[in-house]
């Protein structure tokens, strides 16, 4: 475990056990009844935050996976004399089902995400309070559990019930915390900033959204049970009111929803503010501050007290730091620095990679690749080769198909025809994730890291879901390694709006090392670089090649194509036009052509 | 098995509830189609403009159309103050949806304090009004709601695709960007746009004062059903807001007839569910 | 000088897509600008158009300094934009992606007169009139949004690729058009991927690679040189 953990756990224990001994002082019940609220609402809004928080899917619906605790507990123990303890476990699970039923459906639907997703969970609600309204479930006149024999863990009940939510509380904290610093935790932080991506470098999006989906129902649907017996008389109105999914989504913002101890923290200031405002009148007006407060925080505070908080004194920490590198503005002529690398192209020529048939075992294989979007057809039966160690360049004008085939190749769009296969193994039909790892990474023209991870988090992610799976504690040592390859080691733990466009480049980069992949595709990597930066970014691709990993790379920037590839593959309108050696190829006709018109060309 | 009767006179209720749907659905399938920010306040204001109406009518004895061409300009202002914070802050389509669902609570609350949650029921000479028709009846208020919300359907639909400014309204929505180079301002039309929507939901507040009874936490009662109307009818179609409004009244009331009354709720909800899980493409 | 640009710097966040650009266009002149994908040519004349701001340099119509004038009224002092990629309205009928081009101030006037000029240059639009502009070919949609640019009664013509993604003989017909436009009067600005097109029709060109205008002249001194060779295939 390491040091951090241990400090938490330390902590969780000594709070758990302290508190734990409240009941033995011997204070009025009040202090119990109080403190079991807070436990309650912490146990909710911490649930609530392990899909909505941390993956951002904003759940308006956490009142049915309560609802559906409730009432598990009030049928089971009112209708079928079921031990009360007995049932938590039931509510839990029925909860589950129900969320693992819902997410089965939406989550695989692209575009039901942000907004959509919440107004669907609120319906979700209200469609399960008509149906126990409606059945025998509730029917009407609600369901009485005072009849219920409570466990008498201690001498009053309500000491009963407060231990009873100081264990759910202990308990969904302690799987905030694991889930954090957990693969699945990094898998959903990735999701919350870009899906796409996080599919594409191997997260399992669908398997992770379903499980904290379905563990966030659960610790909702045991806090239904518990709170079923707490009230003693449960109706649908009270339980499927408003109040549970406005004040989770309150608690968890206020207080940090990607933050293990942010929903609690969130929850704590919430109840005990509204203590302020029981009884009559106030407890209206009390709900409307409550709400203005919502509002304000989510302008004002996007990401929560605690986190604010933690980045100040972060901030105070590193003030000392070292400056940001600013790109410079100038740069040399291109005729001169052409120039400049005149000797490495001629050497590389002649080094002779050959043509494509005297490649050993290709790596990379595309045969008769088609795709169309609508009437548009942007990948016309295009193939194409990349044998080990091998660095093929891309080109063709604007719109002819090179992102197309790089998005076909990662699993990003699916072929509509054609062979795609990686050292024999077939990728069409793959998910994203799958085809991650199995060995083919991406870069992004315009760099997309996952904007809430640092640098190292961001490498890592792709180190653990990457071809060679492995525990965070070894991906974040590794991560390290491929920082320092690509120069950004003393920026590993600066989030990605703290670098320049330079470094966020080669973030992207090491980031698609870090999945040791077969084969690295390259998406325009180097435009918007001044030369200099050009020319780093160069020395770095061939180093890359020189550990064996075969690129096939995208580009405009010629001399860097020239320079680069062994060999070049032209696509205009969804076709390849030609193919072979750079020198041969852009002095063929056709391709001039192309590029020139047909003056040029004679 | 109903009678014929008694279908037909729960298709008749329908429609003219559906009128009332599509009426409240009008303001927000704009806003939200033209704007791209959803506002959850539309229902909040409409209750609001609705207890004002009461309140003016009860307390300050005006006519019922007296007083919502009072508010009018109010509720015009109310909108246009609305957009300019989402527009302060830079307010994404999703926090748009945060934020309005606490505007409402506000409202509710503010409503709940000024008026207590007893329900409040605004009495008019017009309420016993009816027409016959045939073996049907057809009440009054709920007859006119329904023509005002098929004149406001129709009006904003001729104010969308003939005016210039409905035609500058539907090119920013698509790529304010390029409606920007030929000239369109973006920034004053949502303006404009915002209080027109406001406006509408002031409209159908009045009716709501006139034809339901009147409690806050009914405000959450309409939510499901006007959401299903907007996304059933497309974003920004008034016409298809009207027709989606009449199809779900006409299929609640029915079912209330046919299988029991309170299980008429879920069929706006499931409408809903089953139109997000299915449909090809936003709007 | 109808147009002044002055070494003008424009950056997406920190990615700088143009460094230094320097040019001239002339009252009915016609004025190209080639270079390879990604040297900034669309990011320059986006920037002319209003859709994005600079971060260095200067930008003048006819004298009158264009930092100082909001992007949506850009379009009232006579320059009009046909974006790449044509970006129609494609939600919105033929004849009224047409009317919004003759959203503004003068141009609203006399629209009607304008109206009947687009459809007598482009006959087919008429037909078309009331179709969707999502539903038109490639070649039909330049047309529209050519027409669209027209509407406005623009002083300067703003053409960005317009030759990009469209069959060659359409490709033929639109620059038949460009020549047409031209013979009225109206200065055009022309950016373009297809080298031989744009230089068959420029008074004058400009060579953009990587940000910066390195040539610049009449296109029979460009056609020649090796500059051309090597922004774009790299290859001396």
């Amino acid at each position: 475990m390491s040091g951090h953990s241990r400090r938490v756990a330390v902590g969780l224990v000594a709070a758990g056990l302290a508190l734990s001994g409240l009941p033995a002082l011997g204070l009025p019940a009040f202090y119990e009844s109080f403190l079991f609220l807070v436990f309650f609402w912490v146990s909710l809004a911490t649930s609530w935050s392990f899909l909505s928080g941390y993956a951002g899917y904003f759940s308006f619906g956490h009142g049915a996976f309560f609802g559906a605790g409730v009432y598990t507990t009030a049928t089971l123990t009112a209708g079928f004399a079921v031990p009360f303890l007995a049932s938590l476990p039931a509510a839990g699970a029925v909860s589950a089902l129900l969320a693992v039923g819902i997410g089965a459906v939406v989550f695989r639907l692209r575009r039901l995400r942000g907004e959509l997703f919440g107004l669907l969970t609120l319906a979700i609600t209200f469609v399960l309070a008509t149906i126990v309204l409606n059945t025998r479930i509730d029917g009407g006149p609600g369901v009485y559990l005072s009849a219920v024999p409570l466990p008498r863990l201690v001498a009053s009940p309500t000491g009963t019930m407060y231990l009873l939510g100081l264990a759910l509380a202990l308990l969904s904290v302690t799987i905030a915390y694991a889930v954090t610093c957990s693969r699945l935790g990094l898998g959903l932080f990735a999701i919350h900033d870009d899906e796409d991506v996080a599919e594409v470098k191997g997260v399992p999006t669908f398997r992770y959204k379903l499980a904290a989906f379905a563990l966030s129902a659960a610790v909702a649907g045991v806090a239904g049970g518990i709170y079923a017996i707490y009230v003693s008389y449960v109706t649908v109105g009270e339980t499927f009111a408003i109040t549970v999914p406005l004040y989770v989504v309150l608690m968890s913002i206020l207080g940090g929803a990607r933050h293990w101890l942010g929903p609690a923290v969130g929850a704590a200031i919430i109840t005990a503010s509204l203590y302020a405002f029981t009884g009559g009148n106030t407890a209206v007006l009390g709900r409307a501050v409550v709400a203005l407060a919502l509002i304000l925080v989510i302008l004002l505070l996007p990401d929560g007290v605690v986190v604010a908080v933690l980045a100040r004194a972060r901030a105070w920490r590193r003030r000392d730091a070292a400056p940001l590198t600013v790109p410079s503005p100038e740069a040399p002529p291109i005729a001169t620095s052409h120039a400049l690398r005149a000797a490495p192209v001629v050497a590389s020529l002649d080094s002779g990679t050959a043509r494509e048939g005297a490649r050993a075992a290709a790596v990379l294989v595309c045969e008769d690749v088609w795709r169309a979007f609508g009437g548009i057809r942007a990948l016309r039966g295009v193939g194409l080769s990349l044998g080990g160690g091998e660095i093929v360049g891309l080109v063709g004008p604007n719109g002819s198909g090179k992102t197309t085939l790089i998005n076909v190749i990662s699993g990003h769009y699916s072929a509509d025809r054609g062979r795609i296969a990686l050292d024999g193994a077939p990728l069409a039909g793959r998910p994203a994730h799958a085809i991650a790892r199995l060995g083919v990474a991406r870069t992004y023209q315009i760099p997309r890291p996952f904007g809430h991870l640092s640098a190292l988090d961001n490498v890592a992610l792709a180190a653990t879901f990457g071809t060679e799976p492995c525990a965070l504690v070894e991906a974040r040592a590794e991560a390290r390694t491929w920082l320092d390859f690509t120069g950004l080691g003393r920026r590993a733990m600066a989030l990605p709006g703290e670098l320049n466009l330079h470094e966020r480049k080669f973030l992207e980069l090491a980031r698609a090392l870090a999945a040791r992949p077969r084969v690295i595709l390259l998406d325009e990597v180097l435009s918007g670089l001044n030369s200099a930066e050009m020319g780093s970014a160069i020395d770095l691709i061939q180093e890359i090649r020189g550990r064996g990993t075969s690129i096939l790379f995208v580009e405009h920037v010629m001399r860097a194509v020239l320079e680069l590839s062994d060999r070049i593959v032209v696509l205009n309108e969804g076709e390849v036009i030609a193919a072979g050696r750079p020198d041969e190829v852009m002095r063929d006709p056709r391709v001039v052509e192309v590029y020139l018109g047909k003056t040029h060309a004679a | 098995m109903p009678s014929l009767t008694l279908l037909g006179q729960s298709v008749v209720s329908g429609l003219l509830a559906g009128g009332l749907y599509a009426l409240l659905a009008l303001g927000l399938s704009l806003s939200w189609g033209l704007l791209r920010l959803v506002n959850l306040g539309h229902f909040a204001l409409a209750f609001l403009g609705a207890y004002l109406t009461y309140q003016l009518g009860t307390v300050g004895g005006l006519a019922p159309w007296t007083a919502v061409l009072l508010i009018l300009p109010l509720f015009f202002a109310l909108g246009v103050g609305l957009h300019a914070v989402f527009t302060w802050f830079r307010v994404s389509e999703f926090t748009s949806l945060l934020v309005t669902f606490g505007v409402t609570v506000i409202i509710e609350s503010l409503i709940q304090w000024y008026w207590t949650a007893d329900f409040r029921r605004y009495e008019t000479p017009y309420a016993s009004l009816s027409f016959r028709l045939g073996p049907l009846y057809v009440p009054a208020l709920e007859l006119l709601a329904c023509l005002t919300a098929a004149a406001l359907a129709l009006g904003t639909w001729a104010w969308l695709r003939f005016t210039y400014v409905g035609k500058a309204l539907r090119a920013s929505a698509e790529d304010p960007a390029i409606a920007a180079a030929f000239g369109v301002n973006h920034r004053a039309q949502s303006f404009l746009l915002s209080g027109v929507a406001a406006a509408y939901a002031a409209v159908a507040g009045g009716y709501i004062a006139l034809i339901s009874t009147l409690a806050p936490s009914q405000m959450w009662a309409w939510l499901g059903v006007v959401f299903a109307v907007v996304i059933i009818g497309g974003l920004a179609n008034p016409i298809g807001a009207l027709f989606a409004g009449l199809l779900i009244g006409v299929s609640e009331s029915v079912t209330m007839a046919v299988v029991a009354p309170a299980w008429a709720p879920l069929v706006s909800f499931s409408i809903l569910i089953g139109l997000l899980v299915l449909r090809p493409g936003r709007a | 000088m109808l147009l002044e640009v002055r070494h003008l710097a424009i950056a997406y966040g920190d990615a700088i897509a143009v460094w230094d650009a320097t040019l001239d266009v002339g009252d009915g002149e016609v004025v190209a600008v080639i270079g390879p994908n990604g040297a900034g040519k669309s990011t320059l004349i986006n920037a002319v158009a209003g859709l994005l701001r600079w971060r260095a340099g200067e930008l003048r119509l006819d004298g009158l300094d264009l930092a100082t004038v909001p992007p949506h009224l850009i379009c009232g002092h006579g320059i009009a934009l046909v974006p790449e990629g044509r970006r129609l309205f494609t939600h919105m009928s033929v004849e009224e992606n047409l009317e919004i081009g003759g959203y503004r101030g003068l141009a609203r006037r006399t629209r009607l007169q304008t109206l009947e000029r687009v459809y007598g240059m482009f006959p087919i639009l008429r037909e078309r009139r009331r179709q969707l502009a999502g539903a038109l070919s490639g070649g039909q949609q330049q047309m529209v949004a050519l027409g669209r640019a027209l509407m406005a009664k623009p002083r300067l013509l703003l053409l960005d690729e317009p030759s990009l993604g469209l069959a060659p003989a359409v490709v033929e017909q639109m620059f038949e058009t460009i020549r047409a436009i031209h013979d009225e009067g109206v200065a055009i600005l022309l950016v373009e991927q297809n080298v031989a097109r744009a230089l068959e029709i420029a008074d004058r060109a400009y060579v953009l690679e990587e940000g910066r205008v390195v040539a610049g002249g009449p296109p029979s001194a460009l056609l020649l040189e090796a500059r051309i060779r090597q922004a774009y295939l790299g290859i001396r």
